[in-house]
């Protein structure tokens, strides 16, 4: 089979960021993560693009990302102090969004390191 | 930096010949840390590498990062605020009982040697990890910490910076920071951002009750936090956005499930010394990424009508 192989890939596992990283990689799995370190191999190879999961969940029952997205934006609308919490393992493009999304709401946000 | 006195990993590499890990376990926890950066890099200002650097250790047990150290400074558990204000004394000659020091678990012999040798350092830096930052004290702990090495550099150059682990959670703290002013525990309810750990951390704002609607995206408290905190959670409408099906995503009202990030999703992950760093995905995922989903929730909330008037929350009811 065709291996797609990735130079200077960017394991988001640790803190250390390490981006050195050669994948080599099917269209459904890393094969590969060289120069990685055992937390980083099983980061790798431990995720898929298989449609393993539902798109969505509501109360339980699979759903569309539509409905989700509308039930989800119906939650926070109707709540008084909704809470937007995380943001560790996502990019800095979605932290900027949760943080926009927290101040439309009049809400809380906060991260891990305030554990 | 956020007034942090800290450097980059690549000023460690190439110029720190002290180097303090207090409260870490890099060896299991950031494999590469001691290869990559503190120990066996040779660079024009550290030639012979590992023979041109001194390496502590400072933890309530010997953990396995123990064996690559010079020396191993074992604090009883509790005790390394105290530590960390007798060090700040000493380093300025002020005088210390030796009861105060017999607490900490260290004698006063290795006190001296260590403060010798870090006013001896051409580059010293501290690394502190959760064993500090997160036990009694915490982020006292880190501050102690923080101004210790502030204050060193009174006799020589000297920086501290935290390990950081959880992917890219340093960047959360940077777009909160670039964003409200504040890395983290942030209310918007009076339409500015406001700064409070304690009254607007999560497990506080949970396990006291006062939040009733949860958005988690890229964490798991089920997994994680106190039970009172999780017991909440299955109270109120929660939100996960996750790659996978969690346990917080057990007990949501709402799971979304999202590529994951660096694997399947692009965008920048910050390292722990605050270094913006892209991610190269290498599969396609049927999922959509995070910074999607939020967007159009984001956007779904912005399409409803306008809250303020119609239902009074805390602002408009305080007047």
């Amino acid at each position: 089979m065709e291996m797609k192989v990735i130079e200077h890939a960017t394991c988001t596992f640790c803190g250390c960021v390490c981006d050195d990283i050669e994948l080599h990689a099917d269209e459904t799995r890393i094969h590969q993560a060289k120069r990685a370190c055992v937390l980083g191999k099983a980061w790798f190879l431990n995720h898929t693009a298989e449609h393993k999961y539902p798109d969505a969940l509501i109360d339980g029952r699979p759903a569309t990302v539509d409905e989700a997205i509308e039930a989800a934006a119906d939650h926070l609308y109707n709540a008084d102090m909704p809470l937007v919490y995380g943001m560790s393992n996502t990019t800095c493009e979605a932290q900027k969004e949760c943080v926009e999304m927290a101040d439309l709401l009049c809400g809380l946000v906060d991260s891990h390191t305030s554990l | 930096m956020g007034g942090k006195v800290t450097c980059t990993l690549g000023e460690v590499k190439n110029r720190a010949d002290f180097i303090v890990y207090w409260g870490g376990n890099p060896a299991e926890c950031h494999p590469r840390h001691f290869t990559k950066y503190t120990l066996m890099q040779k660079s024009k200002f550290l030639p012979r590498g590992r023979k041109d650097r001194t390496v502590v250790m400072v933890d309530i047990r010997e953990t396995k990062s123990v064996k690559a150290a010079d020396i191993f400074l074992q604090v009883r558990p509790g005790k390394d605020f105290e530590l960390m204000t007798i060090l700040r004394a000493m380093v300025k000659d002020q005088e210390v009982s030796d009861e105060q020091i017999a607490e900490t678990g260290l004698t006063r012999e290795q006190l001296t040697d260590l403060i010798a040798r870090m006013k001896g350092a051409r580059f010293g830096v501290m690394f502190f990890g959760m064993g500090l930052s997160m036990t009694r004290g915490k982020h006292m702990n880190s501050a102690a910490l923080l101004t210790l090495a502030a204050e060193m550099n009174a006799f020589t150059k000297f920086v501290a910076m935290p390990m950081r682990g959880h992917g890219n959670v340093t960047g959360a703290d940077v777009i909160m920071r670039w964003q409200t002013g504040y890395p983290f525990g942030i209310s918007f309810n009076r339409g500015y951002p406001r700064y409070n750990p304690g009254e607007f951390s999560t497990v506080d704002v949970l396990v006291r009750g006062d939040t009733d609607c949860a958005f988690i995206i890229g964490a798991d408290p089920g997994a994680t936090m106190p039970q009172p905190a999780i017991d909440h959670l299955a109270k109120i409408p929660t939100i996960v956005l996750d790659p996978h099906v969690t346990h917080t995503s057990r007990l949501a009202r709402v799971h979304i499930t999202t590529a994951p990030a660096g694997i399947a999703a692009p965008g920048t992950g910050y390292r722990m010394d605050e270094i913006p760093m892209p991610l190269r995905p290498a599969l396609e995922s049927p999922y959509p990424s995070d910074e999607e989903v939020v967007r159009r929730i984001k956007e779904a909330i912005a399409a409803k009508p306008d809250w303020m008037g119609q239902q009074p929350q805390m602002l408009l009811s305080q007047i």
